[in-house]
């Protein structure tokens, strides 16, 4: 058998997905060279020591990041599933575990900024915000819960386990993110959409879900309301501030852009422009046209996603790459609907090319993860 | 691989369902997108560039004030601000060094600012121009030479009070400084620059500039020689009879317009916080800054027109006017002055002991009679005197167009009873200010035309076209011809042989009139001696006012004030074009004037004596014995004085 094995590996290549990678690294380097254009003058101002300080760090998450992605690429995915030894507990069980674990911690113990305690912090390295690591280890968790019992999924009760199972991890992380709940929420709810092959009362779950959150939006607890009223009154309402900054930045972009490095608003007028709100700077100084560009670059990251999700060798895998084409699809969207001013404000950034080596490194693993999905895709000649 | 579930046709379409949903947001955002950037960017582009920009102004130069004669009375002059810019600086010894030795300035004041880490620091400001320019031959990384202008006054205190000064904002904030700020000031131009939000100026990223209209320029009608010799003789007499300050204003009686209004002591413009001698405080002296405001508005007032005075005598000008107007009093109406006048229970003295006895009423003018007034002052009644006093603008401002003018404090009609009738009568009891009295004395001696004093003659801009000429108003006729001329004759006899001989001028017809104001309270018996006078008398081109106040020793306006006029007129009249003129009484009383020689040579004797009738040569010596003149000396068409001797040589 063994010449015939030869030959059958012969004639089933195997598949890796250069144009994924390569639009990913492409998405960093948009993004380095953004980090550097909005954050010089406030890493001089604010007196970080050069005006490369936060280009310097986002390079070297970026390469710890490529190195979590080369590794996760060679890396089988089974082996999350796989029984570890003779014992009934798998890797992925340990993952769940991991992530409930530091959420808890940070609940507890998280370092707070700017009223929300979302960060670790790690002595040397800076700080680690665990609800990026819970992202990963959701979609994992949940593709393999969906893996499991693909058919139960077809009645409202299968969902319904799978919100069970993965509710403890969304509720700790939403006790003081929402919007990253949300991405979870969003995740949870298209593997499972996804799989089942009655998708009626899915329409109903996603209705009923988008009429409680505006109700929690506009009446919940005082502060999210207030983020309601500022959306609504965002050129009074003194929480509207930094969006309207946004905006401005956004209408000084016009159709080519003030060009690289000559954004007004990111001297101070809108704070940390590096985070959240990098997408009004990229506006401004590339115009619509540059926007445009980096939205069709996630629009054709997410289809190659798609493409290995709809391709991939096995369920596990394509779950895993309809998860994170989610996660990064809704960031995106969110990201930019808030930036724009479409919805309230909500912190989220915007992967590959927001500042922040937590999510940087998470989301090239999550590549990395899809690389290795696609890795095993076999075809015939 | 047991277990292993392979994606169905019916997943991969939801999925692609999924992508489909993605899409569409993506799409719409970017529809989103389009319309806040394009299609309805407008607003918070505005809004935005608003919050980026702040303007910078760029000083005008204010406009220059000329005499009348196109001599410069207030100029500016380029001074440059020195600063540095800490960020640019690469070799902080050297520029330090550099500043201390070409700014002269302390070396730790100097590396204070230099060290100061600021967007940019000032160093010096006020530096002249080659100061500056040598500075910038340095050429000095981080170090920043603006130019600006400062006002400068050629003249340094010369009508002072009259020009004013400006403040560092480039406003006027005296005199004609202040009243033709709006003509002067020009405007400024303004530089757009970006700033971020910590209001730190973006380099190089000036987005428009709009460039200062300089202020346009003034034409006045003083005349910096008459000024000049007004201040000089009025400086004279106030050294010589240690008075507090002395005002001398001159002016063409005919328009209005001043050629000289000097305040002595003066103050000097170019440093206008600095006392004068008036208002010096004693050494060790120390000033509240309070007291110091109040004493520096005293040292720059115009007293001129802004302090109102007993004006005495020469307001019997007004009062003679008023009978005369009145047909109240003529010429040769005799009057007695036992030295007093009785009026209801009030004995009011005349101010010669004795009393002028019988005497006409141009006695009366000329001796300054006091009771004289208060008889015809009497007789026109205080209702006809307030309204000949109103029909020369006596009651109200005169219009002049410096700032701060004051008005007459004169009694209401109603309280007017005889002892104040008589007291306004000669000039006591009420206050005008020297410039209404100059105003009220033009239209009296200009034939009744009721004028405004004023300096402003013309606006020209930067290309000394002329933008608009200055119109006063006038009021013609508002007294008869033949009152004025009769005051004209009048106040000529005042200086002929009145109490205003002093004045006299050989040569010239002067008028005038005498006045020694008590000043209140009158136990202190300090006095403001004046003398109004004009020229020449039958058609007067210039009406002068010197007023001495607390002069020292003499105080008798005929004895000290006149002879101050006197001495005006006889610089300024010849500068004027007014010549000489000597009257036949002149002639032969002073012996004065010149005659031509005439072509006497082939005459005979008998025609020689003939001629020489018409000619006023002293003694004629005839040489030789002839019928025949056959050479004369002085020879034909020599100018020679009169009563000069003729030698004729006969054969």
């Amino acid at each position: 058998m063994k010449p015939s094995v030869q030959k059958t590996e012969y004639k089933q290549q195997t598949y890796f997905d250069y144009s994924l990678m390569f639009i990913t690294l492409i998405l960093i380097c948009i993004g380095l060279v953004m980090v550097y254009s909005t954050s010089s003058y406030y890493a001089v101002k604010q007196k970080f020591g050069s005006a490369g300080y936060f280009f310097w760090r986002q390079l070297l998450f970026a390469g710890v990041g490529f190195a979590a992605m080369l590794f996760v690429a060679k890396f089988d995915y089974f082996w999350f599933i796989k029984r570890i030894g003779k014992r009934k507990l798998r890797l992925i069980g340990l993952v769940y575990f991991v992530c409930l674990g530091l959420q808890m911690f940070v609940l507890f113990f998280g370092k707070e900024v700017k009223g929300a305690r979302r960060w670790i912090e790690i002595p040397l390295l800076g700080t680690f915000q665990p609800s990026e690591v819970t992202k990963i280890g959701v979609i994992l968790f949940v593709a393999f819960v969906v893996y499991s019992a693909p058919r139960s999924l077809d009645n409202l009760w299968g969902f319904v386990r799978v919100v069970i199972f993965v509710s403890p991890l969304i509720v700790a992380v939403g006790a003081e993110n929402l919007s990253t709940a949300l991405v979870l929420c969003g995740i949870t709810f298209v593997i499972c959409f996804v799989v089942a092959r009655r998708k009626s009362y899915y329409f109903v779950v996603f209705g009923l879900a988008a009429v409680v959150l505006v109700a929690f939006i506009a009446f919940g607890g005082g502060f999210r309301s207030d983020r309601f009223d500022a959306w609504r009154n965002v050129e009074t309402h003194e929480k509207g501030y930094q969006i309207l900054q946004g905006l401005y930045a956004i209408a000084s972009g016009g159709l080519w852009g003030k060009g690289l490095g000559n954004s007004m608003q990111k001297l101070g007028f809108i704070p940390e422009s590096h985070n959240d709100m990098i997408f009004s700077i990229i506006c401004e100084e590339l115009g619509l046209i540059g926007a445009l560009a980096i939205i069709l670059l996630y629009v054709l990251l997410l289809w190659r996603l798609f493409v290995i999700a709809s391709n991939a060798k096995d369920l596990y895998g394509s779950l895993i790459c309809v998860g994170i084409m989610v996660h990064i699809a809704l960031q995106v969207i969110m990201n930019i609907a808030v930036v724009t001013n479409t919805i309230p404000s909500t912190g989220i950034p915007l992967p590959f090319i927001s500042y922040g080596g937590s999510s940087l490194i998470v989301l090239m693993s999550e590549m990395g993860l899809a690389l290795s999905v696609s890795g095993r895709i076999e075809f015939e000649r | 691989m047991i277990g292993l579930k392979v994606t169905t046709t019916r997943q991969r379409k939801s999925l692609l369902f999924v992508l489909f949903v993605f899409v569409l947001a993506a799409i719409v955002l970017g529809g989103r997108l389009l319309y806040l950037m394009i299609l309805n960017a407008r607003r918070y582009e505005l809004m935005a560039e608003e919050l980026h920009e702040r303007e910078r102004s760029i000083k005008a130069a204010r406009g220059i004030i000329y005499d009348r004669n196109g001599v410069i009375l207030a100029d500016n002059a380029p001074v440059c601000t020195v600063s540095v810019i800490n960020s640019q600086i690469t070799d902080p010894e050297r520029v330090i060094q550099v500043l201390c030795e070409v700014l002269e300035l302390p070396e730790a004041t100097v590396r204070k600012r230099v060290e100061k880490v600021s967007s940019i620091e000032r160093i010096k400001s006020n530096v002249p121009k080659e100061t500056a320019d040598r500075l910038r031959s340095f050429s000095l990384d981080g170090v920043m030479v603006d130019e600006d202008y400062k006002r400068f006054y050629p003249y340094g205190s010369l009508a002072s009070k009259v020009i004013g000064f400006t403040g560092g904002d480039n406003q006027g904030i005296l005199g004609l400084e202040v009243k033709y700020d709006s003509v002067l000031m020009g405007t400024p131009g303004k530089i757009l620059t970006l700033t971020t939000a910590h209001g730190t100026e973006i380099e190089n990223a000036a987005e428009g500039r709009i460039e200062p209209i300089n202020g346009n320029s003034l034409t006045v009608s003083l005349d910096i020689e008459i000024q000049k010799v007004a201040e000089q003789a009025a400086n004279k007499v106030l050294e010589a009879k240690g008075a507090n300050h002395v005002s001398l204003v001159v002016m063409n009686p005919q328009n209005g317009e001043i050629y000289a209004m000097v305040n002595v002591p003066e103050f000097d413009l170019n440093a206008p916080y600095e006392w004068n001698s008036e208002f010096a405080p004693a050494e060790g002296e120390k000033l509240s800054a309070e007291q110091t405001q109040i004493l520096l508005n005293k040292m720059w007032r115009n007293p001129c027109i802004s302090d109102t005075y007993e004006p005495g005598s020469t307001f019997k000008i007004l009062t003679a006017m008023s009978a005369l107007e009145e047909g109240e009093v003529r010429l040769t109406d005799r009057f007695f002055c036992p030295g007093y006048k009785i009026v209801e229970d009030r004995m009011i003295r005349c101010h010669k002991a004795g009393g002028h006895g019988s005497e006409s009423f141009v006695d009366g003018i000329k001796n300054s009679c006091n009771p004289v007034f208060m008889e015809i002052g009497a007789r026109v009644g205080a209702k006809r005197l307030l309204e000949n006093f109103n029909k020369v603008g006596l009651l109200e401002k005169t219009g002049i167009d410096l700032p701060g003018e004051a008005g007459a404090i004169m009694h209401k009609l109603e309280n007017i009873k005889p002892v104040e009738l008589a007291t306004i009568s000669f000039g006591q009891s009420f206050q005008i200010t020297p410039m209404q009295l100059l105003s009220a004395v033009s239209c009296v001696i200009n034939g009744g035309k009721k004028i405004t004093p004023h300096f402003g003659v013309k606006v020209t801009n930067q290309e000394d076209k002329v933008i608009r000429t200055f119109t006063y108003p006038v009021t013609e006729q508002v007294l008869k011809t033949e009152t004025c001329e009769t005051m004209k004759q009048l106040l000529e006899a005042v200086v002929h042989d009145g109490t205003g001989k002093r004045a006299y001028l050989p040569g010239f017809r002067i008028g005038g009139k005498t006045a020694t104001s008590e000043k209140l309270p009158r136990s202190l018996n300090t006095y403001i001696s004046s003398f109004i006078g004009f020229a020449p008398a039958e058609n007067p081109q210039v009406l002068a006012l010197v007023l001495i106040d607390e002069p020292e020793g003499i105080y008798y306006g005929g004895t000290i004030a006149a002879p101050v006029i006197s001495e005006v007129f006889a610089q300024i009249l010849p500068y004027l074009g007014i010549e000489k003129k000597y009257s036949e009484d002149e002639l032969k009383l002073k012996n004065v004037g010149c005659l031509t020689v005439p072509e006497l040579t082939g005459m005979t004797k008998t025609e020689v004596k003939k001629l020489l009738l018409a000619y006023e040569f002293g003694e004629i010596f005839y040489e030789g014995d002839g019928d025949i003149v056959t050479e004369q000396f002085p020879l034909p068409g020599d100018l020679v004085n009169k009563k000069s001797s003729l030698i004729l040589y006969l054969k």
